[in-house]
């Protein structure tokens, strides 16, 4: 009998959290805290505490599938990767695409991305953050250089006054509410941006504003024209670290308080309160995600929230700044790796310089310099795809459309670790090994990369995905590029070509209970937990200002959709449901689909609490129950997207920013009616 | 015979050049399972050398016990859960198990409730002024002592004062006052525990009581801890010596100052709550309680919890599901099944997510139903807890004013 503790790191969100494997006898029978890690220090959230019981669910994929006549069959690795590659090698570099995941390992993600650029020639290779943090991206670019998170998360306690814009950071990041609850014992106050009055409104915030769905750039507008006009801006801040403030002040001089009220719903003595809090804070920190990003003013809508740190001088010091959470494992760490359409490994720009470093980094030649198709649009353009990790089908708005084109490929290889509704698609399903079942790093929300060690092996004939991948790149000619024989031998080789991880090495990471943040440039360097202490990462050093116009969404409610339909989650479920749908401690807090109607509303419309009703939009229709309660305001539907029978993406508007192609999950219109 | 008392050092040379005070315990365990005694040893080792990460270790070969050696007190692992839910609670075999006086409760507890035997168990009990919490203490060594944690190799709580010793020999101390009352020291449940001698143990070890830094006092708290000690010195593992009187009496005196030192923390610790009128505590704790997401963190870390189909869970119908914070019934039904247990091991709030200070209250009260019941927790395994004792009279007294 061998019992061990197997100290592992959460596999669902982006905090980060230490837990304990209990591992007897090759299987995980339970957890136990690891009460040293910097992050939980013992603690985990619901998710956390479950964290293992999916690997062991029945339906693991355990071969690969091949279909034959219109049938998914059991196949050897050889007889799936020989057919793959036959395949692939009849692809163009515009025909080919591929989607990376936000839950393999960095190198993982890494050996993906080469595959598809030294490979398949293409930059066609995208990940699940072009749905929701490309605005991010989008926007501190020019405000910043960079659309990395600013603090580290210990440090969101030294804050006075947390701005939580658009996150139920409650329910969708628990142990970051547990650093807001330790400032806010402090005497920190939390203003929150939400339409719906959340268990984040109701519990952790002082000031929540319930603004209409994706008016922020309104409110943030009115809140900067607020603080110009008391003096409360950070003159010494402005002068020495920031420039274009002149457009700026010029742009907000003019805006119509009034107007704003009414834009944003908000009567103007609240938007006065959270503007005069955040910005007489010695230290102000804003957490954002999605509630802001997911529309097609997401980019905008971060904009103005750095734009409203940098005037008030609260970036560059640890406990402020412009911060993304990120909801994946490898959320950060896949984008890091250039799972980009745009981006080499590394955030070199796809481009000649870019091609030419990394033809002499891998010993290749002819390495592609042009912008592949972004997520949405591979989906739909190229006839060849290699989706790992991640399931479209669950993801991006506008499903039923998505499935008519997937329908028509030519070829779709699925790799997963379930058969996920993409993969029910697929003409070839490989299986995965994921999480404790291969050794990997993976980088959290605050660039902290953090080691998992192989706990138990993976079920069957499942293999990690850089090992499926490596093999299939052999059998397509290039196994001297893709010779790994473990998963150090790639993080080694990452190191030598992306230089924000060169001092960090996994001998390092093993006595780093907490990893090491990236920038590190050395093996002597601690780490970078704070960014831009000295400045910024543009060119000229300095922070900059950007004039943001208020854009309503693109489809709002009319006479014959008569409600706005906004999407979210519950802090028992975690995003397409296919790990915590089959926890059953957490399926069972959950059990299926529901959609938030406010009294007034079900009142007019005759239905009940319980009632089943059909949700139907211009994309589609699906069942759900009603739940009648007032944490949503009359004219807004709830739906989580966590249910395949309900799937709320079915419902959603595929429309676009057009300056990151993120979607606009966030605001639809939509009707109801009690299911006849 | 239960009572003897023996000044004790192992007879290996090893054990005692790596051992804190004599090597006493590593040598009996050792005997333990070379002895074929018990099938397996459960105690708590540095994982990699590691003073911060203290986890709990099941060793069936005798040449592994040596890493185990000397005291951590910058680790806290759940050993009494770790027993019950891992190793089916000795049911199914012989375990000599390492514990603090808190684990040496619970595992009492959890005996009175048939989920561990006792029978197969010989507990040996670790004299213990407290413990420090894992991620907290390498900041306090860092900022406090100016120490790289990873240079500390002992740690010593001593006359309420906090002594490391670092690789390079040297030794620094601190004012464990000082330290607590700045927020950092040991974990605040370590803080208010008058319990320092696990004579609820089979046998119980320390420091106290002995001169030199090379022996350990031992005082036999059972009739199979007296077996097990006496087979452990007639098999040449341990030597032995009678304690003086003025040993006896140090010791004596030592733990009279630091159940001092407890109650005055749980004063502080319960003044404020105390102070509060009924209107006043409903207040905090719904407020307190209105952090709680739900984790199970409490339930689960919590040792007297032990029931395979917990009311709380969401598929029982009780707890409305789905919800954070749950319905205050939650935390309420939690705290009723266990408060008149609570051994004050401080898993609880370790465990929750959101900083709600449970050991604090659940604690508090277990000392209030002690006092009404005269009954105490974890000391004896034949006395069963107040919730079923209690008769109907009792339940149906009129006039008594059950005021906290």
């Amino acid at each position: 009998m061998s019992i061990e503790c197997v100290p592992t790191i959460c596999p669902y969100c982006s905090c980060g959290c230490g837990i304990n494997l209990i591992v007897k006898d090759g299987r995980i029978i339970g957890e136990e805290p690891w009460k040293e890690h910097p992050i939980n220090e013992g603690a985990n959230c619901p998710k956390g505490k479950n964290a293992y019981e999916f690997l062991y669910s029945e339906d693991r994929l355990k071969t690969p599938l091949v279909r034959k006549n219109g049938k998914l069959e059991e196949a050897s690795w050889d007889e799936a990767l020989d057919l793959v590659a036959s395949k692939f090698k009849e692809a163009t570099p515009e025909t080919f695409g591929s989607l990376g995941s936000g839950k393999t390992s960095n190198e993982e993600s890494y050996v993906l991305q080469k595959f598809v650029r030294v490979v398949m020639g293409t930059n066609t290779v995208e990940y699940v953050g072009r749905l929701c943090h490309s605005s991010a991206v989008a926007a501190l670019m020019p405000a910043v250089g960079s659309g990395v998170m600013q603090t580290s998360q210990p440090e969101i306690e030294l804050a006075d006054c947390i701005f939580l814009a658009g996150v139920n950071i409650m329910e969708t990041f628990p142990m970051i509410a547990r650093r807001v609850q330790r400032a806010k014992s402090r005497g920190a106050k939390v203003i929150y941006t939400d339409p719906r009055q959340t268990t984040t409104a109701r519990h952790l915030a002082d000031i929540h504003l319930p603004l209409k769905a994706g008016t922020d750039v309104a409110l943030i507008n009115a809140m900067m024209s607020i603080i110009l006009a008391e003096k409360l801006e950070d003159k010494e801040f402005i002068a020495s670290r920031t420039a274009g403030l002149d457009e700026l002040r010029d742009f907000l001089s003019k805006i119509d308080l009034k107007e704003a009220e009414k834009i944003t719903g908000i009567p103007l003595e609240k938007i006065k309160e959270a503007a005069t809090t955040y910005a007489k804070a010695e230290r102000s920190c804003i957490l954002y995600d999605q509630g802001i990003c997911q529309h097609t003013v997401g980019a905008d809508n971060v904009r103005v929230h750095a734009d409203l740190a940098l005037l008030t001088g609260n970036m560059g010091k640890p406990g402020t700044g412009v911060n993304s959470m990120r909801g994946q494992i490898s959320g950060e760490g896949s984008g890091d790796m250039g799972c980009l359409a745009v981006f080499y490994p590394g955030f070199k720009r796809v481009g000649e310089e870019s091609a030419k470093f990394f033809e002499e980094a891998w010993g290749v030649k002819n390495l592609p310099t042009k912008p592949g198709f972004l997520y949405i649009d591979m989906l739909y353009k190229c006839p060849y795809l290699y989706i790992v990790g991640t399931d479209p089908m669950m993801a991006v708005p506008d499903v039923n459309n998505l499935k008519k084109s997937l329908e028509k490929t030519e070829f779709l290889v699925v790799q997963d670790i379930f058969l996920s509704e993409t993969a029910k698609l697929a003409h070839v399903v490989l299986p995965a090994a994921t999480w404790a079942e291969r050794e990997g790093t993976h980088t959290y929300v605050d660039r902290r990369v953090q080691k998992i060690e192989k706990a138990v092996d993976p079920p069957g004939e499942a293999k990690p995905d850089w090992w499926i991948i490596s093999q299939l790149a052999a059998k397509m000619g290039y196994k001297d590029k893709f010779n790994y024989s473990s998963a150090e031998e790639i993080f080694e080789e990452i190191r030598s070509c992306v230089p924000q991880y060169k001092g960090i090495s996994y001998e390092r990471l093993k006595k780093n209970v907490g990893g090491i943040h990236w920038p590190c440039p050395a093996e002597d360097h601690p780490g970078t937990p704070t960014m831009f202490l000295q400045k910024f990462n543009t060119p000229d050093g300095l922070g900059h200002f950007q004039v943001v116009e208020f854009k309503p969404p693109d489809e709002l409610p009319d006479a014959e959709y008569p409600y706005v339909l906004t999407t979210g989650r519950s802090i028992f479920h975690y995003h397409s449901g296919s790990m915590t749908r089959r926890t059953p401690r957490l399926n069972d807090e959950v059990l299926g689909g529901f959609v938030e109607v406010n009294p007034e509303d079900a009142n007019k419309a005759g239905v009940r609490d319980k009632d089943m009703v059909t949700l139907t939009t211009r994309r589609g229709s699906i069942e759900t129950q009603a739940r009648v309660t007032d944490d949503v305001p009359s004219g807004l539907l709830f739906v989580p997207f966590h249910f395949a029978d309900s799937c709320a993406n079915v419902l959603t508007n595929p429309a676009l920013d057009p300056a990151c192609k993120c979607a606009e999950t966030k605001v639809c219109a939509v009707k109801m009616e009690v299911k006849a | 015979m239960k009572g003897d008392m023996y000044i004790a050092r192992s007879s290996e040379e090893e054990i005692l050049e790596k051992a804190e005070c004599g090597g006493a315990v590593t040598a009996m365990l050792k005997f333990a399972l070379e002895g074929k005694k018990v099938d397996a040893v459960v105690a708590v080792k540095a994982r990699d050398g590691n003073r911060y990460d203290g986890i709990p270790v099941v060793i069936t070969d005798p040449a592994e016990i040596a890493e185990t050696s000397g005291s951590l007190h910058c680790a806290s692992p759940n050993i009494a859960r770790f027993l019950k839910e891992y190793l089916d609670g000795a049911f199914g075999m012989k375990i000599a198990v390492v514990a603090k006086p808190c684990d040496a409760k619970a595992i009492i507890e959890l005996a009175k409730r048939n989920q561990i035997k006792l029978d197969n168990l010989i507990t040996i009990g670790l004299n213990c002024t407290g413990t420090l919490p894992s991620a907290k203490a390498k900041s306090l060594m860092k900022d406090e002592f100016e120490v790289e944690p990873a240079d500390v190799i002992g740690e010593d709580i001593e006359d309420n004062e906090l002594i490391i010793r670092l690789k390079d020999g040297s030794e620094k101390k601190k004012s464990l006052a000082e330290l607590e009352e700045k927020g950092g020291g040991r974990r605040e449940n370590c803080r208010r525990c008058e319990t320092n001698i696990p004579v609820m143990a089979d046998i119980a070890c320390g420091k106290w009581g002995t001169r030199d830094k090379n022996s350990t006092f031992i005082e036999v708290c059972s009739e199979k801890g007296s077996d097990f000690v006496e087979m452990a010195i007639e098999a040449g593992y341990i030597k032995v010596e009678k304690p003086t009187s003025d040993a006896i009496e140090t010791r004596e005196k030592k733990d009279k100052a630091a159940r001092e030192l407890a109650l005055q923390w749980q004063e502080k610790d319960f003044a404020a709550l105390e102070a509060m009128s009924n209107d006043e505590r409903f207040s905090y704790w719904s407020e307190q309680f209105s952090h709680c997401v739900k984790c199970y963190g409490c339930r689960d870390a919590c040792p007297i919890c032990y029931c395979q189909d917990c009311i709380l869970e969401a598929d029982r119908g009780f707890i409305p599901p789905g919800e954070v914070p749950p319905h205050m019934l939650f935390p309420m039904v939690r705290i009723t099944h266990v408060m008149d247990s609570c051994v004050n091991c401080g898993q609880c709030q370790d465990a929750c997510t959101m900083d709600i200070p449970i050991s604090r209250l659940i604690f508090l009260l277990s000392k209030k139903i002690g006092a009404i019941f005269k009954y105490e927790p974890g000391m004896d395994a034949t006395k069963l807890p107040p919730l079923r004792t209690v008769n109907d009279e009792e339940l149906t007294n009129e006039g008594v004013e059950v005021a906290f």
